[in-house]
């Protein structure tokens, strides 16, 4: 600690402004949780309770049994374990060349990488929805993935390129010397270093195509909708079940915070690497 | 900066490889001489190919899932497109873009661009600063919290959007429920968080506020812990109060830190688009109409692809040229930035 920190009466004061921020910043969460266990009358009741009256797990049923969510809930999978994937295998080759040779194509790539954050993505989604076509991968799990990883592809180059920076170049060099070949100092000595970082690129991978929407809403219809189009659906398809929607919505997003608690530590890593070495 | 930060220092290089020829420049030399005296490298590819070879797929594939959309996109802006597939397609020029500048719906849309993200930065980064000042105050002890005030940021922003339309609905909203009962409003019914379309704009920034403050908080709070402690100590000896340590020496030393994660919300912020169409669908009255949103309704549902492609190769250039802009203005090369 730097000296930022306080003690004596003010610390309590201090304690008591985390917690009041805290209860504010938890509660739509919560309240959302309280609400997908209400009955779907009282989930729309005026005046409105925090607490349900009766507790029912009736919101859930009916909003897993509805047609089509438990196939998309099957396809944000796919989707996104598909999305997660190709972009490993694209960037770690990539941030590796980048970090390790520093050749002027490697500086043009990740400037180029940084770049393809700031578009619009209905600039790539719109002319996407005919080279899909023209691909035949309309309203597929592989094609939706494809799109999603023009999301991901760039952030997880930025952040294996961040954790190969890491690595001393005297490592491979020795692999080097005790007779690898350069693909095989990456793989079987490099690689094996940077497994955290390659987890905490799958995560970011990974959370990238679970929570994306407008590429999903342009790019499929029936086949290959994922959760959140659905989610969305609720509320124009269903008329106002908003008792549903809370219970779709815990079931699609209790596993990802569940993510975030246990490994929290890796992706606060993830989050403030580029930002904080500058 | 890789240069100067990565030439690694000779101890090092001593210690894993002793007596060998493993020092970069040298293992270029070698490379790029092809001398004997390395015999136990097959090497067939110079580095540099090699680095290429590397980044080929990723490059390939951003060549033909992005640049080839994107050249297609603005391509598109300069003709006149039938909405239905294989229609005919009739060059225009720049009538497109004339059309846009004229269109008082895409001025406008701009105006909000700019109005909603900077409600959504400088709130943020006021509450994300407060956040990861209260942090540091506490120490090591808050460890828990800082766990528990991350859980936003996984949430879909879809789900996020949702969540908050519940939340400030007219007649069953639970944050009207509860202001009334604390006193605030005379009735429950008093603000219309999303159908006035005076404060809708700013209804429509709380969920973004909400599910990414968080970002900032952590980068700042990572940023306040890299200050060294004889820092601050200094500025208390000489009797800075905390107002003043907070704005001559916190926020100065964080400058780039706060640079960073500045620029990495207000792209995301200008790009919103789910987290709106979910919330009012651009309304009530357009009050809540991004670019974003308007784009996709031209393209969509009015069926003018040229017309939404010009409005959107406005919106590209202007995005990347203002975040160029900023991003040389922190990286400056050897600047200050360490």
């Amino acid at each position: 600690m730097n000296g930022l920190e306080t003690r004596g009466k003010t610390r309590i004061v201090l304690w008591a402004l985390l917690a009041a921020a805290l209860i504010l910043y938890g509660f739509p969460f919560i309240y959302l949780l309280l609400t997908s266990f209400k009955t779907p009358l009282e989930a729309i009741s005026v005046p409105p309770e925090v607490l349900p009256t009766q507790w029912t797990l009736e919101n859930y049923v009916s909003a897993l049994s509805r047609e089509g969510v438990p196939a998309a809930l099957v396809n944000s999978v796919v989707t996104a374990v598909i999305s997660t994937a190709l972009s490993l295998v694209l960037a770690v080759p990539a941030a590796y060349a980048i970090t390790r040779f520093r050749t002027p194509s490697g500086r043009v790539f990740i400037v180029a990488a940084l770049v393809t954050r700031m578009v619009p993505t209905i600039a790539v989604g719109a002319p996407l929805v005919e080279i899909m076509r023209n691909l035949g991968i309309t309203d597929t799990s592989f094609g939706l993935a494809l799109a999603h990883t023009t999301i991901s592809l760039p952030l997880s180059i930025w952040l294996m390129a961040s954790f190969f920076e890491a690595v001393p170049d005297e490592l491979d060099e020795a692999a080097k010397v005790d007779g690898c070949s350069r693909l095989q100092a990456l793989w079987r000595v490099v690689i094996p270093v940077v497994t955290g970082g390659v987890a905490v690129t799958a995560i970011f991978a990974f959370l990238a195509s679970w929570n994306e929407f407008l590429f999903a809403l342009l790019l499929t219809s029936v086949r290959a909708q994922t959760t959140p189009i659905v989610i969305a659906n609720f509320q124009s398809q269903f008329g106002l079940d908003w008792g549903g929607m809370t219970a779709l919505a815990a079931v699609y997003s209790i596993p990802v915070i569940l993510l975030t608690l246990f490994l929290q530590r890796h992706i606060v890593a993830g989050l403030t690497l580029g930002a904080v070495k500058g | 900066m890789e240069s100067t930060t990565k030439q690694s220092p000779t101890g090092a290089v001593d210690q894993t490889a002793p007596g060998g020829p493993a020092r970069p420049s040298e293992r270029r030399l070698a490379a790029s001489a092809r001398g004997p005296g390395r015999p136990r490298t097959r090497r067939h590819l110079s580095d540099r190919a090699f680095a290429l070879l590397l980044m080929a797929p990723a490059g390939l594939f951003l060549a033909g899932f992005v640049l080839w959309p994107l050249v297609r996109f603005i391509a598109d802006s300069f003709f006149e497109i039938s909405p239905i597939a294989g229609g005919p397609r009739i060059f225009v020029g720049f009538a497109n873009y004339a059309a846009a500048f004229a269109s008082e719906a895409f001025q406008n849309a701009s105006v909000r661009t700019v109005v909603y993200t900077l409600i959504v930065v400088a709130l943020e980064f006021t509450l994300g600063l407060a956040v990861a000042l209260l942090f540091s105050a506490l120490g090591s002890r808050s460890s828990v919290f800082r766990t528990i005030f991350m859980y936003p940021l996984m949430i879909a922003p879809i789900v996020a959007g949702l969540l908050w339309r519940f939340l400030l609905i007219d007649n069953f909203g639970i944050v009207n429920e509860l202001l009334f009962r604390a006193g605030l409003l005379q009735s429950p019914d008093q603000v219309h968080w999303l159908s006035d379309p005076s404060i809708a704009l700013f209804s429509v920034a709380i969920p973004d506020i909400w599910l990414t403050t968080s970002f900032i908080t952590l980068v700042l709070f990572a940023g306040l812990q890299n200050i060294p402690g004889d820092v601050i100590e200094a500025a208390r000896i000489d009797g800075a109060r905390y107002p003043r340590l907070l704005f001559s020496v916190i926020i100065p030393l964080l400058r780039p830190v706060i640079a960073v994660a500045l620029i990495v919300r207000g792209i995301d912020a200008a790009r919103a688009f789910d987290i709106i169409l979910i919330q009012t669908d651009g309304g009530p009255q357009g009050s809540t109409t991004t670019l974003s949103l308007l784009i996709y309704r031209t393209m969509t549902r009015f069926g003018e692809p040229g017309l939404a492609s010009a409005m959107g190769t406005v919106y590209l250039i202007v995005m990347l040229a203002v975040a160029i802009a900023a991003i040389a203005l922190i990286w400056r090369p050897g600047g200050s930035a360490k």
